[in-house]
């Protein structure tokens, strides 16, 4: 098994040289006999990457403690499943999983049916080269075919943390969307090396960039949910470096996915995209150096080690290339675009979020940075926590939340200011309705206010938008009403799709701003068949209870709910101690209806008539989820969906043809 | 195993002292305490568990009790910064100090947008002297059918 898990990773060393080799010979000497073997190569590496991934799959199931990895991260108690997620649970199993998933991506492309596209031995040297790259990393500082010393008669077991179905997706939907987004990149860059300047490479990266973003959309939707339920996380956001670090790349590639809307339709804007997809493409890899440089303290870190200082040098390599490859073609970049005809209009309006979208990145990766900065410039490290991302990227979302709201209301090329009137009138009077009932009921807080009225009016702006072209539809058609939403969605699924992704963003943000502005909690001891009352509940302890399951020591407390005094179930907070863990795990219990969340901890206890309980209620968070859910729904819509926009009619048209 | 329970124990020992109790005035569930204790750091100890985290209680403590003591909240955070220094809290100094970090971001936008803002000016120019929507004449028939065809794509796409 040493010998066979050591030999894949050795020989995916040499096959991604020999690949990378391979496709520069092909193009230097135009011989298609090197591409097709530089072909072969990227099969080879799928499969010596699948292999070397089923391997460590089967030593994690069963228990081959005589692997270092095996030995850190299971023990034989630990359900099978979480023995299986302990693939990627560490350093090396981590950055196996990458290789394996970078190695299945360049094989899907350069098996498609684009396989004979110019650009595509360019595509596959790049993402070879950041193969080769993770297997050298794996060979230097995280080989996950280590072994152990002396064999452990059992493992340390997976942290209780980890042993959460949040495992299973969350990890996994991240990694595919941040290694989704080198596919992008290299087809910028092989269309940059080709002096390629049309809007081509951007046509065959679209459903990839859109397929990435879906992943980094679930991926932080998932581990959000999974940081809310597991205590010891911070909550669904805690701001945390790591958390920015997979929250940066989401935003530009946000940016990226409306401004490229622009090149398409009228040449412009193309430094700038490519700027963002190799600026997402970095930030993936400054995410990954984050995560094992130890450089900022995090809880999702894997602790520091050499492994940060390769993934800085690769980083720096990439970005000398980028930019050189850039720069060396920027004459030929400034070329050919169409130019705005009015400051009003839909590209300006695209513009403006495209700057506050990467003004918000910037802004992050300022706050998470800054403990480093502070502490390399003045000696002494500022601690940037969650207060401070909260007061900088408020009004920064704000703005973005206004802009949504406004910007499917103008028009492109050149907008009217009476049409915008027009259309804004309806939506705009919802929202300050919404501010009105909100002041009217007793709401505080001006700001929260604020940023829920603008949800609003950003949400009836859309459902306007959806009602304007159903009516129309109807009108012309005599459809019914499902029919005619069906068939408007249908007929434009990349324009719907989106609309359907800030329908999804905007019960998101009603989430965040209420969680945020009107938490109640209370840390309360109480004895049994006493008390707590907090907002709408009460709670009342009706005892604690000690069992043993699989080995790990349960204790649960046992409290009636009575919601606006009718009783609605109970509530069970637990504790586990666990065999393998020096510390317990604290497994929140929570009651949700559609407005708020009741989330109640376990925090300590006397004896079993007396405990202390952590009790909180947390409003509209259900709400994050179903948002996040639509968003991933109106994604995969526009995904399916969404042709070019008339490409090649409007390059008939401007050429004249 | 059992010291994790004797831990847990002794914890609750302790929050029952920082708990409502008939004397004290504030408690960890007193809005004074609350907006203290968000700002402190607690030696990076903030966002842990409570119920396992046994520096996080030691702060609860200090806190409640320098409260109790008559200290309002803006000295109690002073005698953290003037203990630890500024890493004692979770956010940067809001005075001259620290206005790098927390100017720096709306530095960035307001930059973003004059660059972007001279930059329309600039393109927005050019449209102006080459291009007039009114003044657009068909050069040919050809020309005019593949506009059309255009225009009907895009209607179509709501039809």
């Amino acid at each position: 098994m040493y010998l066979i898990g050591n030999i894949t990773l050795y020989l995916g060393i040499v096959i991604a040289a020999y690949t990378i080799i391979a496709n520069v010979i092909g193009i230097r000497k135009q011989n298609n006999k090197w591409i097709e073997s530089a072909r072969g190569g990227v099969l080879s590496l799928l499969f010596v990457s699948l292999i070397a991934s089923f391997l460590l799959l089967y030593l994690l199931g069963t228990s081959q403690f005589q692997f270092e990895y095996v030995a850190a991260y299971t023990s034989h108690n630990l359900p099978m499943v979480y023995k299986l997620t302990a693939f990627w649970a560490g350093n090396a199993g981590s950055l196996l999983l990458w290789t394996v998933l970078l190695s299945v991506y360049t094989a899907m492309l350069v098996f498609s049916k684009e396989k004979q596209n110019s650009m595509m031995p360019y595509v596959s040297s790049i993402l070879s080269l950041n193969i080769l790259f993770f297997f050298v990393v794996m060979i230097l500082g995280g080989n996950p075919f280590a072994m152990t010393e002396t064999i452990p008669a059992d493992g340390k077991g997976l942290n209780p943390m980890l042993q959460h179905p949040g495992m299973i997706l969350h990890p996994v939907t991240l990694y595919l969307g941040y290694v989704g987004l080198a596919v992008p990149f290299a087809f910028a860059i092989g269309a940059l090396i080709l002096r390629r300047m049309d809007a081509e490479w951007i046509k065959l990266t679209r459903r990839w960039t859109i397929t990435a973003w879906l992943f980094l959309t679930l991926g932080n939707m998932i581990g959000g949910w999974w940081a809310y339920l597991e205590l010891g996380w911070g909550g669904y956001w805690a701001w945390d470096p790591v958390e920015n670090a997979s929250f940066l790349p989401w935003l530009t590639v946000s940016a990226f996915l409306h401004s490229v809307m622009i090149q398409e339709r009228k040449g412009m804007l193309k430094t700038w995209n490519i700027s963002l997809v190799i600026l997402s493409y970095l930030l993936t890899l400054f995410g990954t150096f984050l995560v094992r440089s130890g450089v900022l303290t995090s809880v999702h870190a894997f602790g520091s080690g050499p492994l940060g200082t390769y993934f800085l040098i690769f980083m720096a390599f990439m970005m000398l290339f980028s930019i050189y490859i850039v720069i060396s073609r920027y004459q030929l970049i400034k070329k050919e675009s169409i130019p705005i005809e009015s400051y009003f209009s839909k590209e300006s309006s695209f513009l403006l979020n495209n700057l506050i979208l990467v003004a918000g990145a910037f802004a992050v990766f300022w706050g998470t940075m800054y403990p480093l900065i502070s502490e390399s410039l003045k000696g002494t490290k500022i601690n940037v926590g969650a207060p401070y991302f909260n007061s900088v990227m408020a009004p920064i979302l704000l703005l973005l939340l206004l802009l949504m709201a406004v910007c499917p209301l103008i028009a492109w090329q050149k907008a009217t200011v009476d049409r915008f009137l027009k259309n804004a009138i309806w939506p705009f009077a919802v929202g300050v309705l919404a501010a009105i009932i909100l002041v009217v009921v007793g709401v505080k807080g001006t700001f929260a206010i604020i940023g829920l009225a603008s949800t609003v009016f950003m949400f009836a702006t859309h459902v306007q938008e959806f009602l304007q072209g159903t009516r129309a539809r109807m009108k012309a058609t005599k459809e019914n009403i499902a029919k005619a939403i069906y068939k408007l969605t249908r007929k434009n699924q990349r324009r719907y799709g989106g609309y359907i992704v800030h329908i999804g963003i905007a019960l998101i943000a009603i989430g965040v701003i209420s969680s945020h502005a009107y938490p109640e909690d209370i840390l309360k001891t109480v004895e049994r068949g006493e008390n707590i009352a907090i907002g709408d509940y009460v709670l009342t302890f009706n005892g604690l209870t000690e069992q043993t399951e699989n080995g790990n020591g349960i204790v649960t407390a046992d409290l009636k709910v009575d919601y606006n005094g009718k009783n609605v179930g109970s509530i069970n907070p637990e504790k586990i101690f666990y065999e393998t863990w020096p510390e317990p795990s604290t497994e929140v219990a929570i009651k949700t209806n559609w407005k708020e969340d009741l989330y109640v901890v376990l925090s300590s206890w006397e004896n079993s008539e007396k405990i202390t309980l952590q009790v909180k209620v947390n409003p509209f968070v259900s709400w994050i989820w179903i948002g996040g859910g639509i968003m991933v729904f109106g994604t995969a819509i526009a995904l399916i969906g969404g042709r070019t926009n008339s490409t090649g009619l409007l390059k008939a048209f401007r050429a004249g043809r | 195993m059992i010291k994790v329970r004797k831990k847990i124990l002794l914890a609750g020992l302790i929050i029952l002292m920082i708990l409502p109790g008939g004397t004290s005035a504030f408690t960890v569930n007193s809005q004074e305490f609350k907006n203290v204790i968000k700002q402190l750091d607690m030696q990076g100890h903030a966002d842990h568990e409570f119920s396992t985290c046994s520096i996080q209680k030691v702060y609860y403590d200090e806190v409640i009790e320098m409260l109790n003591g008559g200290m309002s909240e803006e000295e109690i955070i002073q005698s953290y910064v003037n203990e630890y220094g500024q890493a004692a809290l979770r956010t940067p100094a809001t005075d001259k100090s620290g206005w790098i970090a927390w100017g720096m971001p709306f530095v960035g936008l307001a930059s973003g947008i004059a660059i972007v803002g001279v930059w329309l000016r600039k393109v927005k120019g050019k449209a102006t002297d080459t291009f007039d929507i009114a003044e657009v004449k068909w050069e040919s028939e050809t020309e005019k059918e593949i506009a059309e065809k255009l225009f009907e794509e895009e209607r179509m796409k709501h039809f």
